[in-house]
């Protein structure tokens, strides 16, 4: 068994430092790995990150992250990511990492997404420069996180993504934003290959608990919706549990 | 000519709680009726919370601002969910 803890939307600044650090003291019993699931910080400026740095650095589990929207509104990411890697965050963009824990290999693959919406009710690359950019921007982050799924040599495969991949978890949300929430090409990614679970966050009104069309289960962990410090999970149990 | 600035306030009002620099908060639901605006949502701190109020007043003065924005909690997680 692998024990994959994941949050996402902390919304890290210096005016939360030491807020979670009190659930997080005692992660190693729990958990292998900490997932964070984008929007770790409320406008993605350097100094928030090193908030970021502080408070989920220095776990003793490794943390394994990917952006979100919120990261990338002062125009610094690279600084951003430079920062969380010096603190020994592992930030994907497009890319696999695989840990070997006592219960197995984990392969992780992880990128923002972006959004689109879904099936039947979709955009289109078609028309104007800027409508054709937006869309392209999600193939490509979809396209990137397939290979990386399929890339990864492990016994336990997971999905990490800012943007929702199905519309399960955005239940709650208003309909009208769906597509600025997720795409279904993130699903189909994740369903390009053996994926055993997919973490988002970004919809802070969805749900916790959906599948992609392929039937992997799929959990939004935005803290608003999880409403606790991380959640838990359990890989690689042989457990009959068969609900959603 | 109708009166559309209620509709065209309360736009512009949701884009400022996110756009704002100091604020960057896009879980917030502004609903406005009869001199009353109701906050709902959740932020990560009650500064946070205050903050957001604050601004709303400030934008919409004459106007009773109920605060039922929620601070999401951070306690350590009970039971972990097993992934077959």
């Amino acid at each position: 068994m692998i024990r994959v803890a994941a949050v996402g939307d902390v919304h890290m600044d210096s005016d939360l430092l030491g807020r979670y650090r009190p659930a997080l003291e005692r992660l190693p019993e729990r958990a292998d790995v900490l997932l964070l699931a984008g929007d770790l910080t409320r406008h993605g400026s350097t100094e928030e990150a090193r908030s970021v740095a502080q408070e989920f650095g220095d776990l003793g589990v490794p943390v394994v992250a990917v952006l979100g929207n919120h990261d990338h509104h002062c125009d610094e990411a690279d600084a951003v990511v430079g920062v969380l890697e010096k603190a020994g965050v592992t930030v994907l963009e497009g890319e696999g990492v695989v840990m070997e824990f006592e219960g197995g290999r984990l392969g992780v693959a992880g990128t923002k997404g972006f959004g689109g919406g879904f099936a039947g009710r979709c955009a289109s690359a078609f028309g104007e420069r800027e409508i054709k950019q937006f869309v392209r921007h999600t193939e490509e982050t979809a396209d990137r996180l397939g290979t990386a799924l399929r890339g990864l040599e492990c016994d336990v495969r997971v999905a990490l993504t800012h943007y929702a991949p199905v519309p399960d978890t955005l239940v709650g949300e208003p309909p009208e934003i769906y597509p600025f929430l997720g795409s279904y090409l993130l699903g189909q990614a994740i369903d390009s290959a053996p994926t055993d679970l997919a973490v988002h966050g970004h919809a802070h009104f969805g749900s916790e608990r959906g599948r992609t069309p392929g039937g992997v289960r799929v959990r939004n962990v935005a803290h608003p919706v999880i409403r606790q410090a991380y959640s838990i999970f359990h890989l690689g149990t042989s457990s009959n549990d068969e609900d959603s | 000519m109708a009166d559309t600035s209620r509709e065209y306030d309360e736009a512009a009002l949701q884009r400022l709680l996110t756009e704002d620099a100091a604020l960057g908060e896009q879980g917030i639901e502004v609903t406005r009726r009869e001199g009353v605006v109701v906050l709902t949502g959740c932020v990560e701190s009650e500064a946070r919370r205050d903050q957001v109020a604050r601004r709303v007043a400030d934008c919409l003065p004459g106007h009773e601002v109920r605060n039922d924005i929620v601070v999401v909690p951070v306690a350590a997680p009970t039971d972990p969910e097993a992934i077959p």
